[in-house]
């Protein structure tokens, strides 16, 4: 089976719209193992996304891109994540400063905004994209500013995390809907380093179990002025 | 040659730090030294290689350091040595007070190698997007060295730096995939598209939309790891909880290589849409910064947190002056960014040193050091003097540089502003480092053990020598140092001159 130009322009934009509506869910759920399990959905289709675009292209380097995708972001840092949550006593976001309603509701506004606002038209042309995938790149806003909402509004180490692990996934889509991937050996670099980003992130939500005795960041008020 | 310099440079802290992971005691002081002092050879080899040729490119054009760039890794050398000199004195008084395990020596000397490597990687590409991967990686590094001892308050300055720093990076890999997109219909998809010497080339048949935007994102993006407001909040806990040769390199070089980034896209930015835009919007952070440290300058009640302050005020001069634009501020610039960064990671090494013997921050208690322990004391409300830029000192100079510069080149409200500013952290400055020297002394148990350091004639020469320095570059450039401030200055304004 061959895959046009078209059809992956078609792909891609169906599995941005895909990771913008897990992006909402998660915003709106207060279980953080689901939320985990989510954003590795999203990884999971970003990966798809970008090996159909390399079939449809021909690129080699998208396909090592995908399974790199898959490797990091869908495999490797949500059982890293999985692996702290199985040691921390809460598991669910309890008071976040947003309650999951309103938050599922704030990310369907978002959503809405990102899409009337970012004129992906007013671009068009001027993008390096071999194929046109209008709703990608308002897509990719839309699951920046979920995440940084979910940073914002969150109160458990971990959710916040999550909420970072949405905004990687918004430039991971911004990335491919602008230029359909960076030159490999920054995307590799790229993806080292938010491996990294991962292992300290569980140092120091180890740490905060030892010395604060939940990755809750209630306690973390001392500093201020 | 200079490919190999290049691989020297960045390998053999890298493969010191790995080394230094498991070791203790003297083996660990030694292998860290080995490591650096290779590493600063390669560097000064390749600095004089610039100086020679103007600009030299490696890897295959993956590597390409002009003298702004040969001048940052050098600054980065000189604050690393600092640091590291600084280090055995540090760390086993940390272990003595039992604030460190002993298991921690060794992981201490081989973060700090790591960070060195990740902050000469930053100046030293032509890669946009690598130079991304590189800023990224200091945040890693420093975050782990930031909450080495494992107390409530350093944890959350980490957790804090990490995942705001992780966010503001992310902007910055934003503005890193704009800037190569607006590239792309001009230069295809190589990799040589997101190359900075390429961009300025090419810059003025770039898409002006996505080099705006892309410009604003660096701004937000590099902004946070340079410590600018809005995007400050990080700095002041991160500086001051991490171990006090930490905090030198933190205010010292990380933000300032956040600061080179951010010029890099400035650059592109100026070559193609003209200078109006990024320079006002330079303009308008730098001072926001500087007028919204100052309250906290003047109200500060911790030593460190008042040098973490003042790194977001001379960020913002600096910001500012590069805004202005114009010979006379971007000399002032050039000269200004190496002498913030030698004083103020010397003013962390004394702080450092006080705060352990005094066993508190709280500038109430370190007070009158004068009587107490002079070379430290002298050395920190000394300094605080000169940072506040006393006349004749540098600093002074160069400050007084930025805001005639830029009174002189069509900036003459924003630098009459700048001027006031600095003259308000002056005062506060003063009132601080008076204090300190002079002011009567706090309760007597702390004073007791503070009476007690002993100061060899090397760490004397450590704290005080290059604040001297520092010092007499206000009245007398030597040569060398002048023709480099040139053509870095050059650089800076390549397309307004």
């Amino acid at each position: 089976m061959t895959i046009t130009l078209l059809d992956a322009a078609r792909v891609l934009d169906t599995c941005a719209a895909g990771v913008v509506l897990i992006g909402v869910l998660i915003a709106g759920t207060r279980s953080i193992g689901r939320a985990i399990l989510l954003v590795a959905a999203q990884a999971f289709l970003l990966s798809a996304t970008v090996a159909c675009v390399g079939l449809a292209t021909g690129d080699s380097h998208l396909l090592l891109g995908s399974v790199l995708t898959l490797a990091s972001r869908g495999i490797a840092v949500p059982l890293a994540l999985g692996h702290i949550l199985r040691e921390s006593p809460v598991r669910t976001e309890r008071n976040p400063y947003l309650s999951p309603r309103l938050a599922l509701i704030a990310a369907i506004v978002i959503v809405f905004v990102s899409a009337i606002a970012v004129d992906s038209s007013a671009l068009s042309g001027s993008l390096g994209s071999a194929v046109e995938a209008p709703h990608a790149l308002p897509a990719s806003v839309a699951e920046l500013l979920t995440g940084l909402m979910i940073v914002m509004t969150r109160r458990k180490g971990l959710s916040i995390v999550v909420g970072l692990l949405v905004f990687e996934n918004g430039l991971a889509l911004a990335a491919f809907s602008l230029t359909y991937g960076m030159p490999f050996v920054v995307e590799l670099g790229a993806t080292f380093d938010l491996l990294m980003v991962v292992v300290v992130v569980t140092v120091y939500a180890r740490r905060m179990l030892t010395v604060f005795g939940s990755t809750s960041t209630d306690q973390m008020r001392n500093l201020r002025g | 040659m200079n490919e190999m310099a290049v691989a020297v440079l960045l390998l053999a802290p890298t493969i010191g730090g790995l080394a230094a992971w498991r070791l203790r005691g003297r083996t660990v002081e030694l292998v860290t030294l080995a490591a650096y002092w290779v590493s600063a050879a390669a560097g000064v080899g390749l600095a004089l290689a610039v100086a020679h040729s103007g600009r030299i490119v490696a890897w295959r054009g993956v590597v390409a350091i002009d003298a702004l760039g040969a001048y940052v890794l050098v600054l980065t050398l000189i604050v690393a040595g600092l640091a590291l000199w600084a280090s055995p004195r540090y760390i086993h008084h940390e272990l003595v007070d039992e604030h460190l395990r002993p298991k921690d020596e060794g992981r201490y000397y081989a973060l700090l190698l790591g960070f060195i490597a990740t902050l000469m990687a930053v100046p030293i590409f032509d890669n946009l997007g690598l130079l991304w991967v590189a800023i990224e990686a200091t945040t890693i590094v420093s975050a782990l060295l930031v909450g080495m001892n494992r107390t409530p308050d350093a944890i959350e300055a980490a957790w804090k730096y990490l995942i705001l720093g992780t966010i503001g990076v992310g902007f910055a890999l934003l503005a890193t995939l704009l800037a190569y997109a607006s590239s792309v219909h001009v230069m295809g998809e190589s990799s040589d598209a997101l190359n900075w010497t390429r961009l300025i080339a090419i810059a003025p048949s770039l898409n002006p939309n996505l080099l705006r935007l892309s410009f604003v994102f660096a701004l937000a993006g590099y902004g946070t790891k340079a410590g600018l407001v809005p995007f400050h909040t990080w700095l002041p806990d991160a500086h001051s909880q991490a171990p006090s040769p930490v905090s030198a390199l933190l205010s010292g070089v990380s933000i300032m290589v956040a600061l080179y980034a951010l010029v890099r896209f400035h650059l592109v930015a100026t070559a193609g849409l003209g200078p109006g835009f990024s320079s006002t919007l330079l303009v308008i952070f730098g001072l926001l910064s500087m007028a919204v440290a100052l309250p906290f300058m003047i109200r500060q009640e911790d030593l460190k947190r008042l040098l973490a302050y003042s790194s977001i005020e001379h960020m913002g001069l600096l910001v500012a002056g590069i805004g202005f634009g114009g010979p006379l501020a971007l000399l002032g610039v050039a000269l200004h960014m190496g002498l913030h960064a030698v004083t103020k990671a010397t003013l962390f090494l004394s702080a450092g040193e006080l705060v352990q013997r005094y066993g508190t921050r709280r500038l109430s208690a370190i007070r009158g050091t004068l009587a107490v322990a002079p070379v430290a004391g002298g050395a920190l409300g000394g300094g605080i003097l000169l940072l506040g830029g006393l006349p004749p000192s540098g600093i002074f100079v160069t400050e007084f540089a930025i805001v005639i510069g830029g009174a002189t080149h069509g900036y003459g409200f924003a630098a009459a502003i700048a001027a006031l500013l600095l003259a308000s952290c002056f005062v506060a400055l003063a009132v601080h480092g008076s204090r300190i020297l002079w002011g009567h002394p706090g309760p007597l148990e702390s004073l007791e053990a503070a009476r007690g350091i002993g100061i060899g004639s090397g760490t004397a020469l450590r704290l005080a020598g290059p604040l001297l320095a520092v010092a007499a570059l206000g009245l007398w450039t030597p040569g060398p140092l002048a023709t480099a401030l040139d053509s870095i200055r050059a650089i800076l304004g390549a397309t307004r001159v």
